[in-house]
């Protein structure tokens, strides 16, 4: 039971690792805005959803907000740092950070606010003796499903094969006419609506406040764990931490109340990290001999 | 070679790094249309800031074309961005072999079809690739960072091949390999010349498998080119022969006493 939820809390853990991935993917940069993404796709279409419009259509239309806002945040605060050092960008993704919490507070205020009508119906399901929330199950559904589109992009698309190439040498790519600017706005477009999803089904389970926004800091154990640019690494990277999670909540909270739940993912990272220094399916570094 | 029709002239550039490091200073060359123009020189002469200039990869690495014009069919290309010039028809394989290490040896061929929109001419293409290097289609499935060095310089050029260019820059392709791989590589750049025609601009180190397979070539030197000539007669110059070629009297015992590089100045240097 507390292992079947920790699998559907991890596929969105994994769908928020995946754009977090994706960036890391095309540009070497470690997205620290991604936690802030997550939200501003929540609350996004929790606006959209509070006006009236059908789920569905709200969270299209976060995706294309997601969209236009990725390829803005490129455009305008990425772009002049193309062939810059990777240390600078990621900075510069800490400002963002920053930046678009503020927005958020800004526009929606610090109060939790939740889905009215709830999505979802509470009324949870029965598979066999396990019993699962409908939110759960859907998540976990939208997680794999993304994951498949993201393979097969990456795997048969001429654009999936130029990220990826752009991620291997950025200068041979473009000195084969792969246009790195596009690369890198696609990236932050993919990343910015994979993590509204994310958000959104997030905040359909606990309400939707400022703190969805740790997310993003908590998919940093699910990333690292299934190797910094593999997606299906991000998947896996991200259930395990769902489980892990909600078995340290349900065992190890008796012994040490407060944050098990919270830390636990980052412990196990560290150890993990100690025998697999590249992950479970990271790029090593190729040497040839 | 006047008359010719030129694919590219470069005209009197200059190029600065960091808007205050003056690389280049007056470089002009000229290559007919379909020929193999080789440019020679030493570690540090500027052989791949040219061809970057003319890529447009310069940008790339805070590099600029400050004085001068290069024309690529009649086009000024000089403060044209890199993937523009690239769809112009001009493509630049760099120095070291850089394959997408991570990628197998057809998907990084794929990359070079990235400007090709429709699937069939990507397989007409990798057909051709595979015609010139059938070595490639052996390991087409392997990673390329795991293959040998010749044949990363062979996906290397096959992927410039891929986008169908006219004005092909080879950068050192030489470079670390087996003197059979070398003979293997230019044998196929000098077949790609005549059947694709395909016009090429060879810089090399080793001026003597230059001069083999190009008929013309400049030399550079700090930044200027210090001479340019048909390959025979460079051959013959006494001045190449010593610096670059490094023999005085073919198949005769060489003491380097006579070399004397203390004395002798390049006087084409001022």
């Amino acid at each position: 039971m507390t292992v079947t939820t920790g699998i559907m809390v991890g596929g969105i853990y994994a769908l928020v690792a995946l754009g977090w991935v994706l960036i890391y993917k095309c540009s070497g940069v470690l997205n620290l805005a991604m936690g802030e993404l997550t939200l501003i796709g929540a609350y996004v279409s929790l606006s959209f959803y509070s006006m009236g419009m059908p789920f569905l259509l709200a969270l299209l239309c976060s995706l294309i907000i997601g969209l236009v806002l990725g390829i803005l945040t490129e455009r305008i605060f990425l772009d002049k740092l193309i062939g810059e050092p990777v240390l600078t960008v990621i900075m510069v993704t800490v400002g963002l950070s920053f930046f678009f919490k503020g927005t958020v507070e800004f526009i929606w205020g610090t109060d939790t606010r939740v889905f009215t009508p709830p999505v979802f119906s509470i009324e949870p399901i029965h598979i066999g003796q396990i019993v699962i929330g409908q939110v759960y199950l859907w998540s976990f559904v939208a997680a794999i499903i993304l994951l498949i589109i993201f393979v097969c992009f990456f795997k048969y698309t001429r654009w999936g094969l130029a990220m990826q190439a752009t991620a291997d040498d950025e200068m041979a790519a473009l000195s084969l006419g792969v246009s790195a600017r596009f690369v890198y706005a696609a990236a932050w477009a993919i990343a910015f609506m994979a993590a509204g999803v994310g958000g959104t089904l997030l905040g359909n389970i606990n309400g939707l406040n400022i703190s969805v926004g740790y997310l993003g800091l908590l998919v940093l154990p699910a990333v690292v764990l299934g190797g910094l640019n593999s997606v299906p690494g991000a998947i896996v990277g991200g259930i395990t931490i769902g489980v892990l999670q909600n078995l340290c909540g349900a065992y190890l909270d008796r012994y040490f109340p407060g944050g098990v739940k919270e830390v636990a993912p980052f412990a196990f990272m560290a150890i993990f990290l100690l025998f697999k220094p590249h992950g479970l399916w990271g790029w090593e570094r190729i040497e040839r001999v | 070679m006047s008359n010719e029709e030129m694919i590219l002239k470069i005209n009197n550039i200059e190029v600065k790094y960091h808007e205050v490091i003056l690389v280049i200073k007056g470089v002009s060359i000229e290559i007919p249309k379909g020929a193999i123009v080789a440019l020679l020189g030493a570690n540090g002469a500027g052989k791949s800031t040219t061809l970057k200039a003319i890529s447009g990869l310069l940008r790339h690495e805070d590099g600029e074309v400050t004085d001068g014009s290069i024309e690529f069919m009649g086009q000024r290309i000089d403060k044209t961005g890199a993937e523009k010039i690239a769809k112009m028809g001009i493509v630049q394989v760099i120095e070291g072999r850089r394959v997408f290490e991570h990628l197998t040896v057809e998907q990084n061929l794929k990359v070079g079809a990235h400007m090709r929109k429709y699937g069939r001419s990507i397989k007409d293409g990798l057909d051709m690739v595979y015609h010139y290097f059938p070595r490639l289609k052996e390991k087409r499935n392997e990673t390329a960072g795991f293959i040998s060095g010749g044949e990363q310089q062979m996906t290397v050029v096959g992927r410039a091949l891929m986008t169908s260019p006219k004005l092909i820059l080879l950068d050192e392709p030489s470079m670390g390999l087996a003197p059979l791989l070398i003979h293997e590589i230019f044998n196929i750049i000098q077949k790609l010349n005549q059947d694709e025609e395909i016009s090429i601009l060879l810089v090399e180190q080793n001026a003597k498998l230059a001069l083999n397979v190009a008929p013309y070539a400049y030399v550079m030197e700090n930044g200027r080119i210090v001479m340019d000539d048909t390959a025979e007669k460079l051959r013959e110059n006494p001045d190449i022969k010593d610096f670059y070629l490094g023999l005085t009297d073919v198949g005769g015992r060489k003491s380097f006493r006579d070399v004397k590089h203390y004395k002798r100045r390049k006087r084409w240097l001022t």
